[in-house]
């Protein structure tokens, strides 16, 4: 079995939460008081969701291609895809913890503000315990979408075995030298951890799981 | 003291202007949208004012004048405690959590500010409730939690925005007396926000009417419910027997009767000047026979709910309508049925006369600031 790629996809996957996770926390937070911008920038951060992926490796096989950033080149290998991948997910992350953002209650904001706590005590102490659902689904949402993408690495990354070619690019490449039993094994494989990120986030989400966080306040 | 002088114009106009001395409880009262929570967002700084002047003790919380801004503290940096009327306790923390949030300005020390969040919730009689969840306690107690911990952090002033309208009567009672007992160990201005007027004269010294945005009277119960400024404020203190005249050197007329009163002239209002007045249940008499001193009246309207009455009586010759509430004994005494003939006697001593303005008359923005009944 095509070890390699698999660990390719995860190490992918993983590099995009540890980014993506802060980002989505940042952009959704900004994104509560963005005024006359909101729908503007909402409708930019979802486009990834309706594009074609080709059409978004497309553009930025054509915006990056030569380009280097801190002397790693932007194509062709594991930064590009890594970008290519946080572009893709800008939704996926943004979208949970910004519904989670809104379910609070805006005097739960307030009376955060006349305890006397700063903006950041407030988020840090407030907002962030409130918020640690949509931030799950936010991750496991990313995690299995970066394991599945497609279209945009074979793009953005080529198939370079050990740099750009991810466990689905593998399958695709099994599928089209006929070792369909190649391709079924790595398939299951995937099936299966993604099986797993989604049944891990959705039994974190069942109501008999709604209890709070545990930790020092 | 907590001095308060601001205005704008929009989103909604807002000219209000009060004064609260330390251990005064003051409550702003008025129609809903009138700007009552409004003013007290403002104070605390959840609400931006275009100018005026917001001070406590002497410090100002915010100073702008002419839209330049000298002074607008944070809402975090006014001691204030604020009561919000849906508690507001945060949800993923317990109760002995929720008092402690205030106090981590002041205290580091986690244990610290435990152990202090506990004895408030000692001191309001809730000591069992310490870890409970806000979602596991009733209104009441969740308000007692709420009050806690806006107290938690010793504010300079107390906000209270409707805190008691979603919590049943009973219960109510209880916390009306844990208000009337700490207020006098705080000794800090507290601003009480209601549309309950017997609910403001029963806990206010002193109450604002509040209506379109403009503080319209501040004085004490009684004197705003015998002496309203003006026939609007009557009106929203609910007095029901507002009547018009013309008064001249003390001849006080009733519009759509002949009747005439003689009433003490202070020299304040000019001669023919058209005015509204008023005259409190106390001032009203009813007799079955009449007397050189009573007007003679037929009942219009005759409705009883348990032991008291509402009558409605219309004054013979006249399209005047007089409001009474009386005991069933009473009804019964004075044999008093739909359509039966009463009369009533008008005490001119608890005449009060009020300047006849219309609500949106501008002059009434200037009169405004000032606040001493007539």
């Amino acid at each position: 079995m095509d070890l390699d790629s698999i660990y390719l996809s995860l190490k992918l996957a993983l590099w995009t939460l540890a980014i993506m996770i802060p980002l989505g926390v940042w952009c959704a937070y900004r994104l509560l008081n963005a005024g006359s911008m909101k729908a503007w920038l909402e409708a930019g951060l979802a486009l990834p969701l309706v594009l074609p992926p080709t059409v978004l490796g497309y553009y930025f096989l054509v915006g990056f291609g030569g380009k280097t950033f801190f002397g790693v080149p932007l194509v062709f290998s594991f930064t590009g895809i890594l970008i290519a991948s946080l572009i893709v997910n800008l939704p996926f992350a943004i979208q949970p913890i910004q519904r989670a953002f809104e379910a609070i209650d805006p005097q739960i904001r307030e009376a955060a503000k006349v305890c006397g706590l700063s903006p950041w005590q407030a988020f840090r102490f407030i907002e962030l315990p409130l918020i640690w659902r949509g931030i799950l689904s936010a991750s496991a949402l990313t995690f299995a979408h970066t394991l599945g993408e497609f279209g945009v690495v074979l793009m953005v990354g080529g198939a370079i075995p050990g740099e750009t070619k991810t466990a689905s690019i593998a399958i695709y490449d099994r599928v089209q030298s006929f070792d369909t039993a190649g391709a079924g094994k790595l398939s299951l494989l995937l099936l299966g951890i993604s099986l797993i990120a989604i049944a891990l986030s959705y039994g974190l989400f069942s109501p008999r799981n709604r209890h709070r966080p545990t930790g020092k306040r | 003291m907590l001095k308060l002088q601001i205005s704008q114009t929009s989103p909604m106009p807002l000219q209000i202007q009060l004064a609260c001395l330390p251990g005064e409880l003051h409550a702003l009262v008025g129609p809903s949208g009138s700007g009552k929570t409004s003013t007290l967002r403002a104070i605390a700084g959840l609400m931006g004012v275009d100018e005026g002047l917001i001070q406590c003790d002497d410090i100002d919380w915010f100073n702008a004048n002419h839209a330049k801004v000298n002074v607008n503290l944070p809402t975090a940096d006014r001691s204030c405690g604020f009561l919000f009327q849906q508690y507001a306790l945060f949800p993923h923390l317990n109760a002995l959590e929720n008092i402690a949030i205030p106090l981590r300005k002041h205290y580091p020390d986690s244990s610290e500010r435990l152990k202090l969040a506990q004895q408030w919730l000692d001191n309001l009689g809730i000591s069992d409730l310490s870890q409970r969840m806000p979602q596991e306690l009733s209104g009441g107690q969740q308000q007692r939690v709420a009050l806690a911990r806006a107290l938690a952090r010793k504010p300079k002033v107390l906000l209270l925005d409707e805190p008691f309208s979603a919590i049943d009567i009973p219960t109510r009672q209880e916390l009306y007396k844990t208000l009337a007992s700490i207020r006098k160990e705080l000794n800090i201005p507290i601003l009480l926000v209601t549309h309950d007027l017997k609910e403001a004269s029963l806990l206010a010294d002193r109450i604002t009417v509040i209506d379109q945005g403009i503080s319209l009277q501040t004085a004490s119960p009684r004197v705003l419910f015998q002496k309203p400024r003006n026939s609007r404020v009557a009106e929203l203190v609910g007095i029901n027997n507002i009547f018009r005249g013309v008064f001249s050197a003390g001849a006080l007329s009733l519009d759509g009767s002949p009747h005439v009163f003689q009433v003490v002239d202070k020299g304040k209002i000019p001669a023919g000047q058209k005015v509204a007045w008023v005259i409190p249940q106390s001032g009203i008499s009813v007799y079955a026979q009449s007397t050189s001193r009573t007007l003679a009246a037929t009942v219009n309207q005759l409705s009883s709910i348990g032991q008291i009455a509402s009558i409605q009586f219309l004054l013979k010759g006249s399209e005047v309508l007089v409001n009474w509430e009386a005991s069933s004994a009473e009804i019964k005494r004075l044999a008093i049925q739909l359509g039966s003939e009463a009369h009533i006697e008008f005490d001119a001593q608890q005449i009060h006369i009020m300047p006849l303005r219309p609500i949106n008359d501008p002059r009434r923005l200037q009169e405004s600031g000032n606040t001493s009944a007539l």
